[in-house]
């Protein structure tokens, strides 16, 4: 019994096929969002199942999630990203009790009770900072690129404080600490703290272990230590964190 | 509803009636009706008169605020440009400053509300504020507000927040008649007609022996937070469009102001007093009556989720959220979700994924 999740992210968009019985995920695919979504999502969905050798009617049931979800044709149902993220990421890390997603456009904090269920949850949807475009605005100015932004932060003694809690304020700080000198992985490292604090203050409740991270932003170098300390718990990186919404979805479709 | 209000209104000023803007359910109607008056609800409940507002108040402001008062720069409530004087209350900081300017163009009674709750000191203020409203409304329109109209004025007071209030408990059953929008659509901006009155009367027993709309399968929800004035509903719709019912909204826009009455026995300058002084806005510290009104309306109308509306900037809303949340999850044991918002329409997307969130979790999807 195979069961696909699909997540119109913000950024990407990510096809996740299940295995039920021997649960086991067959296949997770990626691409760039782009202006036509429902074209991009269909010839996502339908390359993934070719690559392995499956047809449509293969599929049990397909659950689409994201922002995006409602252009999801022939989705059997839409569920939301909250609901998904928190299914996904129980799947990936064993009995987590937090999850932190952090994403191209939003960041969330979701939290679960002891078997899994969602107790609460929060967002930082309005605003670009805690969120990986505030990251790729900073290493534009930097003029890095995103994968190298951990190996630079990485080599900071003495990180620089951002203090700004506005995306594009926060760029005009770092243009000011460029101009008086400071040193381009001590402004790298201060901006990971900066998302860190961000992402860590907008938790609803107590934050209990285990904590997992999702979304794209945990597969930079240096976000899971910036998050830690500014969590004071360990965070744990979920295997391909960017799918977690996606499988999410999937275990959904397996279990209605 | 608003049309015929300004019908009413309209009639009223043309037979010499003077007209009384009112910005708050503190404001005691029933001492403007008894001066023969008419008490009109001013608030602003639209997003396109916000730019005006900019113009004098700064951006980072509640937009029921912005808007009451963009209005005035743009002279676009008929409203409040028949007001022959405005009756607000210090509240809260926003408000209190916005009379200010209000003031510069219009007459402008403010009274001072006193802010510890059950506090006999900050009573006997209120009764003395009370006291100074009676003689002011008095001064300006040349009436005598006698104990025998005040008494009148209360019984209709009561008969419509009695009509209201029946209505408004149709939806306590397991699957009520009609919609929360459908039943928000009642509220007049006027208090007092006898059309209304009689519209109350008709609704319910309309509604009474209707069946369910929703087939017992919609998620219901008990709104509490901020004042959804006449076109600002618009986080209602998204909870209704999301499968929901709002089966009791705790503001100032629904069940607050009419869950109790004024005492029709005794001195009623005093009964008047203790009816609004008792009412449970978030401005009052602490503001334990709100907290015990939500548990009421919880075991009354069984809600399975809250969601709290905070406008924007919307300061003690915002900070007794909290309170409101840890009653609601530790106390209650109701799934608990804050919208902070303004009138903008440019966030619905993001607001209806945090309902159908919370529906999933209250309906068992979000199920391990």
């Amino acid at each position: 019994m195979i069961f696909a999740g699909i997540d119109v992210g913000s950024r990407t968009i990510k096809v996740v096929l299940l295995d039920a019985e021997y649960g086991k995920v067959l296949a997770a695919a990626i691409r760039d969002q782009g202006v036509d979504q429902a074209a991009l999502t269909e010839e996502l969905f339908h390359s993934t199942l070719e690559g392995k050798g499956l047809r449509p009617r293969d599929i049990q049931a397909t659950v689409a999630t994201g922002y995006g979800r409602g252009a999801v044709g022939f989705a059997d149902t839409t569920v939301t990203e909250i609901t998904c993220h928190a299914r996904g990421a129980r799947w990936l890390v064993r009995d987590a009790r937090t999850v932190i997603d952090i994403g191209g456009q939003d960041s969330k904090v979701i939290s679960l009770a002891e078997n899994g269920d969602v107790r609460d949850f929060a967002m930082n949807d309005r605003c670009a900072a805690g969120t990986g475009r505030f990251l790729e605005i900073v290493v534009a100015r930097l003029g890095v690129s995103l994968d190298a932004l951990g190996a630079i932060a990485s080599k900071s003694l003495n990180a620089a404080a951002i203090n700004s809690t506005c995306a594009v304020f926060a760029e005009t700080e770092i243009i000011g600490l460029l101009a008086s000198g400071v040193a381009p992985a001590d402004i790298a490292a201060g901006v990971q703290n900066a998302l860190a604090s961000r992402v860590a203050s907008m938790a609803a409740r107590d934050i209990e272990e285990p904590v997992a991270l999702t979304g794209g932003v945990a597969l930079l170098g240096g976000m899971v230590t910036a998050l830690e300390k500014a969590l004071k718990k360990k965070v744990l990186v979920a295997p391909q964190p960017q799918m977690a919404g996606a499988l999410g979805a999937a275990v959904v479709a397996s279990s209605m | 509803m608003i049309s015929h209000c300004l019908d009413y209104t309209q009639a009223a000023k043309a037979a010499g009636r003077p007209i009384v803007g009112i910005m708050c359910e503190y404001t005691p109607r029933e001492l403007i009706m008894a001066a023969g008056a008419v008490p009109v609800c001013l608030c602003g409940g639209d997003v396109d008169t916000i730019v005006a507002a900019h113009k004098h108040l700064p951006r980072n402001l509640c937009p029921l605020i912005k808007s009451t008062y963009g209005y005035l720069v743009e002279g676009s409530n008929p409203f409040l440009e028949m007001a022959d004087l405005v009756v607000a209350e210090t509240t809260c900081d926003g408000k209190k400053k916005m009379y200010e300017l209000m003031a510069r163009s219009k007459p402008m009674h403010v009274l001072e509300l006193p802010q510890k709750e059950d506090d006999p000191v900050a009573f006997e203020h209120w009764m003395s504020e009370m006291k100074r409203l009676k003689d002011a409304l008095e001064a300006y329109f040349g009436a005598k507000i006698t104990d025998a109209k005040l008494r009148a004025a209360i019984r209709t007071m009561n008969k419509e927040r009695r009509l209201r209030r029946r209505l408004a408990g149709l939806m306590k059953a397991d699957d009520p008649p009609l919609h929360g929008r459908q039943l928000i659509e009642f509220k007049s901006s006027i208090s007092g007609i006898d059309a209304d009155l009689r519209m109350y009367e008709k609704a319910y027993e309309e509604y009474a022996g209707s069946p369910g709309v929703a087939g017992g399968k919609r998620v219901r929800v008990l709104m509490t937070g901020v004042p959804m004035v006449h076109g600002a509903e618009k986080v209602l719709e998204i909870i209704e469009d999301s499968g929901g019912t709002v089966v009791a909204m705790e503001n100032c826009t629904g069940l607050k102001p009419i869950l109790d009455d004024v005492d029709e026995k005794g001195d009623p300058m005093a009964a008047v007093a203790k009816k609004y002084f008792a009412l449970a806005c978030s401005v009052k510290t602490p503001n334990t009556a709100r907290m015990e009104s939500l548990k009421r309306i919880c075991d009354e109308y069984r809600p399975q989720c809250v969601i709290e509306l905070v406008w924007q900037a919307c300061l003690t809303y915002d900070v007794e959220s909290y309170s409101v949340k840890r009653l609601c999850e530790d106390e209650l044991g109701v799934p608990y979700l804050k919208i902070e918002t303004d009138y903008s329409p440019s966030d619905s997307a993001r607001i209806a994924m945090r309902v159908q969130a919370l529906f999933e979790t209250v309906r068992g999807v979000a199920k391990a």
